[in-house]
């Protein structure tokens, strides 16, 4: 039993899943559902369709070269049944993607650095620039930092209650 | 009565495939999509009568028109025999324009399972001619041939074949 991917969105392929089609010059293609196998008959480039593998690879969107891919490399050659080798083989697979899920989320981390202040500079941004589309123009006049005053409000402990009933 | 629906695909030979064999009618209801896209997809079916089938080994016929499955009510499929009439063949061959032969599905368009649950498809409908024991009377077969022709016997096709899917 072999564990496949598919050509189209490069995810594994289950035995019993998925149909493959043989091209006449021998090229075997694979697909994991009717999804993919259908966007192929429409001629699609995997590499310009956002929710696949290839177009994310390409994109830098997920890893692309690391050293835990390499236990995943297809081999050729059968190896003969060792149960030691075996036994020794699953462990590692369980702890090569442990490894490979923490790498994988560091890339992300790092990719989405940067975000946070990105994101306040732009709401800073629109504040100053979009505030007379919520606030009075006279109320501004008498507020000349332009800025939303923070403003506490008490709350009494029964109003909480009433509030928790509903 | 489905009417089917080309797809932009579709090759020459699939082509009168589909329009000569939908006078049967087609053996899946599939949902019929709702777009005219004109990628909505081809129905493949079973080889049956009037099939025209490519052939693909040496032994002098070009096309070839079935007009009988053996076994099969709706029609052969991968790896089943047909008989078949020559329509088209090269000069100097073993088997002349007209004869009826015998012939070995290679390829079908249809797609087959697997007993691992899995199916495979080719791209188009292509058959090996052989004699009524199912020895092949050609001597090599061009393309890709696929596993189910183990089972059903046909070995010295299997060792003839460049590649097997």
């Amino acid at each position: 039993m072999r564990l496949e991917k598919c050509w189209f969105c490069s995810s594994t392929i289950y035995p019993g899943h998925g149909i493959q089609f043989v091209r006449n010059d021998a090229k075997i293609f694979r697909f994991c559902r009717s999804k993919c196998h259908k966007n192929f008959k429409m001629k699609r480039n995997p590499r310009k369709l956002k929710w696949t593998k290839a177009y994310r690879r390409l994109h830098g969107k997920d890893m692309t070269q690391d050293s835990t891919f390499e236990l995943e490399r297809k081999r050729n050659r059968p190896e003969r049944y060792d149960r030691n080798v075996t036994e020794s083989t699953l462990k590692a697979i369980k702890k090569i993607d442990k490894i490979r899920v923490a790498r994988e989320a560091r890339h992300h981390a790092m990719r989405m650095k940067g975000k946070k202040a990105i994101e306040q500079q732009a709401a800073a941004k629109e504040l100053e620039q979009s505030i007379h589309l919520v606030k009075a123009p006279a109320a501004l006049q008498e507020d000349p930092s332009l800025t939303l005053p923070k403003m506490k409000i008490k709350v009494s402990q029964s109003q909480m209650e009433d509030r928790m009933e509903e | 009565m489905l009417t089917v629906v080309v797809g932009g695909r579709s090759l020459l030979g699939s082509l009168s495939n589909n329009l000569l064999g939908a006078v049967k009618t087609t053996h899946e209801v599939i949902p019929r999509l709702h777009y005219n896209s004109i990628f909505s997809q081809q129905q493949r079916t079973f080889i049956q009568m009037r099939t025209n089938l490519k052939v693909v080994d040496n032994s002098g016929a070009k096309r070839v028109m079935c007009i009988q499955a053996l076994k099969g009510r709706r029609g052969a499929r991968l790896g089943d025999t047909i008989i078949a009439s020559v329509k088209e063949a090269q000069p100097r061959g073993k088997v002349k324009k007209g004869e009826v032969v015998y012939g070995v599905v290679v390829r079908a368009a249809m797609q087959r399972g697997r007993c691992d649950g899995s199916e495979i498809k080719f791209d188009d409908n292509a058959v090996v001619i052989v004699n009524k024991q199912g020895e092949p009377i050609g001597t090599r077969v061009f393309g890709p041939v696929p596993h189910e022709l183990r089972k059903k016997k046909h070995l010295k096709i299997l060792t003839l074949a460049e590649h097997i899917a």
